[in-house]
């Protein structure tokens, strides 16, 4: 599945990753989830299994949950993490074993700590 | 005890300079060889990284050029060239020179610049670390020695990239895969500075890292790791922990865990009251002063120094070193108190033997062993290999034969042979002179050798070995050979040597040692003056050495020089002449046999002995010395082999064996011929040291002028 949002019946939009979270497409990743939190309370990001991640995928991460938890909505993933995820937050030093204030002091779902 | 570390610096720097330019040398014949590329690729790590340590940013500055074309060649990016060693060897004596020049003050850059600019050229154009560059190249950092061991750091980094950076080329996670090459980190990405979508510029880098690092390369092999971004960059390096030079916080256990271990609370117990308290972190998350992020980055860092102090402090202890570094004065002066203790030795054992009470001349004799098992081992502390001169010529024979348009090679042997080091140092110029010698008029230029049926190019050969208590160091070249005659005629001419007299040719070969003695047409940059020899003859004289010099016309020449082990202390026989006492080398000494009065009249005026049946001529001391007290009816004759010839000298008594701690004269007696020195006795009386060698020569002349 290409980059792409749809919306479910209830409402809530799925984001998928589609193959590649990179700098080519870390603009457009981060137009799509600006969209979706602007249009829904639910935004879910589906994994593609095989997808590729660097820093800017990470950062859209970040900065998109920024968004959803100021605004009260909910900003999530679907199925297992990908390895790519999982290598970039090791790599990268993002493994977050605490809260997040900019997510009401909740842990971080997206880096909170690589199992 | 900065300068203390400043001159400990300079001194190791000099020594990594003499290993820096021996690996050059040898790289020149192997060029292929890792393990010596690797060693010089070191040698400038170290003095870079130790430089920069003790404020000698021109050096480490410079030296990273060096280093960074060296990092090439270790990677394969580059080969070795007889230009990059050149542009090598050439660094090095602008190290030398930088380390030369006192701190703080203004150096000469352009050698230095000059060299810088050469080895860019050499440079592949595709490696030239350019600012902005997309890639990053690798650096891939020596193995730790022992003494990069000892000072293991933790540091904190900060590393904010430009925002930039990724639009770059650049990839962080790279930069930061290279500092965990460097040691143990722990990496904290800091996402405080991302802002929310709308204001995201998705290619930007909005995130920075905390690293905690803890390495043994210092700080600039973590600069390295920056060095193509660094000025787009906000880097921050801080030491927060060594091993040595911060002090540590105590560690001692806390109070809870006291307790628990004194069985006065329950570990259950201590965690409910524990529960019951915030921790620092969580009240100043609370209070909104810090972000949990940065709470985390903090707690990183503490754990990490912790778990490396621990590991320290359970680490087992390491093995006392090996060796220390002591300065040479101290040897120096460790060798007069000996020196001095020998005379005291000889004083004592002369009084307990007059006194003849056993008891004490047991404990004299007691005293005498222990003196000698000190001096010996106080004599073999200041013992050096010679080898460590060799680098120097080895490096003299390439640049001067490169001069002089010669193919030369040269060979060493027996570097390990061991020489106190004050006589090594006293043997650096006559050996310079020699060599210089040896290229300028010795070997020959390659067409002649071609045309002689000879090797292109030549070879110069230098090496040592012992034999006895002596040194034998061997220059041999394979070039044209003195030329008998031409010097023949010139000593004549200048009146050294008889016209008529029948010379050996070694005789001959000697008078190339003599002032001003020059066969050379021409004078050359190099040599011809007729001063260099000269230099030669009186620096293996004040070594209490001697020259032989063997030649065979188109072949080539051997010039030996023997030089003592060690200028302190000497074995000696001890003699007397009328009320003087005089001091003969025991090595020299072969026997000693009876002179009379008869003897003397059979040899009908002649001053020859027959001994076993075998004709040794004598020197009679006492005539030479002009002592005119009455002459005993019977003398000695102590025969001694100087350079295969035996020889006599005759004294009055032979008093014996005698540990002589050699005091040189002053000044005034400085052209005294056949003198070496003086000794001070048991008694406080002044024995003069003969120089066999100098005595007979000195005969010699005499007889061969008088014809």
């Amino acid at each position: 599945m290409p980059l792409n949002s749809s919306v479910r019946e209830n409402g809530d939009i799925i984001v998928t990753s589609g193959t590649s979270l990179t700098i080519e497409h870390a603009a457009e990743f981060s137009r799509i989830l600006r969209e979706a939190l602007e249009a829904s309370g639910t935004v879910m990001l589906e994994f593609e299994p095989e997808v590729e991640i660097d820093i800017t995928g990470v950062q859209v991460l970040c900065s998109a949950c920024k968004n959803a938890a100021e605004s009260g909505k909910v900003f999530s993933y679907h199925g297992p993490r990908p390895q790519a995820m999982t290598d970039i937050i090791t790599s990268s030093g993002a493994e977050r074993n605490s809260v997040c204030k900019h997510n009401n002091n909740s842990t971080c779902i997206w880096f909170g700590g690589v199992n | 005890m900065m300068e203390e570390a400043i001159a400990t610096y300079r001194e190791e720097a000099g020594e990594l300079l003499a290993e820096l330019e021996t690996s050059l040398l040898d790289l020149e014949e192997t060029p292929d060889d890792n393990d010596l590329i690797n060693r010089v690729f070191r040698a400038m790590h170290t003095i870079k990284g130790s430089g920069a340590m003790f404020g000698f940013d021109e050096i480490a500055s410079f030296t990273h050029e060096v280093e960074t074309v060296f990092d090439m060649v270790r990677n394969g990016k580059m080969t070795v060239t007889k230009r990059l060693l050149d542009l090598t060897l050439k660094s090095r004596d602008h190290i030398s020179y930088l380390l030369s020049c006192p701190m703080g003050e203004e150096v000469d850059r352009s050698v230095g610049d000059e060299i810088i600019a050469g080895l860019r050229q050499l440079v592949p154009q595709q490696d030239t670390p350019q600012k902005g560059s997309n890639e990053v190249p690798a650096l891939h950092l020596p193995p730790v020695s022992e003494d990069e061991l000892a000072n293991e750091c933790t540091w904190r980094i900060r590393f904010r990239p430009a925002p930039n950076v990724l639009m770059c080329g650049t990839n962080p996670i790279s930069l930061i895969n290279e500092l965990r090459g460097l040691g143990t980190a722990h990496v904290v990405a800091q996402f405080d500075e991302i802002p929310q979508l709308d204001a995201l510029v998705a290619e930007n880098c909005y995130i920075y890292w905390d690293i905690i690092l803890t390495t043994t390369r210092g700080e600039d092999a973590i600069k390295d790791v920056f060095i193509f971004v660094e000025d787009d960059c906000d880097i921050r390096i801080e030491l927060i922990d060594s091993s040595g030079l911060i002090d540590k916080e105590d560690g001692y256990k806390k109070l809870g865990d006291i307790l628990v271990e004194r069985g006065d609370l329950s570990p259950i117990e201590m965690q409910k009251v524990l529960m019951l308290q915030k921790r620092f972190g969580e009240l100043l998350v609370e209070q909104g002063i810090v972000s949990p992020e940065k709470v985390q980055s903090a707690l990183v860092e503490q754990q990490h120094v912790k778990s490396v102090r621990k590991e320290r402090s359970e680490a087992p202890p390491q093995e006392a070193a090996a060796s220390i570094r002591v300065p040479a004065e101290r040897l120096d002066q460790l060798i007069n108190l000996v020196g001095e203790m020998v005379t005291v030795q000889a004083h004592l054992s002369q009084v307990s033997q007059a006194g003849g009470d056993a008891t004490f001349i047991a404990i004299s004799e007691e005293v005498e062993r222990l003196t000698n098992e000190l001096r010996d081992t106080a004599l073999n502390i200041r013992m050096l290999p010679i080898g460590s001169t060799f680098s120097k010529f080895k490096r003299l024979v390439r640049d001067l034969s490169s001069e002089l348009g010669k193919e030369i090679e040269m060979e060493t042997f027996g570097a390990e042979t061991e020489l106190d080091k004050t006589v090594i140092e006293k043997l650096n110029d006559p050996l310079v002179h020699i060599i210089r010698n040896c290229i300028d008029h010795g070997i020959e230029m390659p067409e002649v050798r071609k045309a002689a049926g000879k090797a292109s190019h030549g070879t110069v050969s230098l090496g040592a070995e012992h034999s006895g208590d002596s040194v034998l160091v061997t220059i041999r070249d394979d070039g044209g050979g003195l030329d008998r005659d031409r010097i023949r005629a010139k000593a004549i001419e200048r009146g050294l040597l008889s016209a008529t007299a029948e010379v050996p040719d070694k005789e001959i070969y000697a008078q190339i040692f003599a002032p001003g003695f020059s066969t050379a047409e021409k004078v050359t940059s190099v040599s011809g003056r007729g001063v260099g020899m000269d230099v030669v003859k009186r620096g293996i004289d004040s070594l209490r050495g001697s020259i032989g010099v063997d030649s065979v016309r188109g072949t080539g020449t051997t010039i030996t020089l023997k030089i003592p082990l060690t200028l302190a202390i000497i074995d000696s026989l001890l003699v007397k002449i009328g009320k003087d006492h005089f001091v003969l080398p025991l090595a020299s000494v072969e026997e000693c046999v009876e002179l009379t009065r008869e003897d003397i009249r059979g040899a009908h005026g002649r001053n020859l002995a027959n001994v076993r049946g075998a004709i040794i001529p004598y020197i009679p001391l006492r005539e030479h010395f002009k002592i005119t007290d009455q002459r005993p009816d019977i003398e000695q004759i102590v025969i001694a082999d100087i350079h295969g010839t035996k020889v006599g000298f005759v004294v009055d008594h032979v008093v014996g064996e005698h540990q002589t701690v050699i005091k040189s004269l002053g000044k005034m007696y400085r052209d005294v011929k056949g003198v070496s020195g003086a000794t001070i006795l048991g008694d406080g009386t002044v024995a003069l040291i003969l120089d066999m060698g100098v005595l007979l020569q000195s005969i010699e002349k005499l007889e061969h002028i008088g014809g």
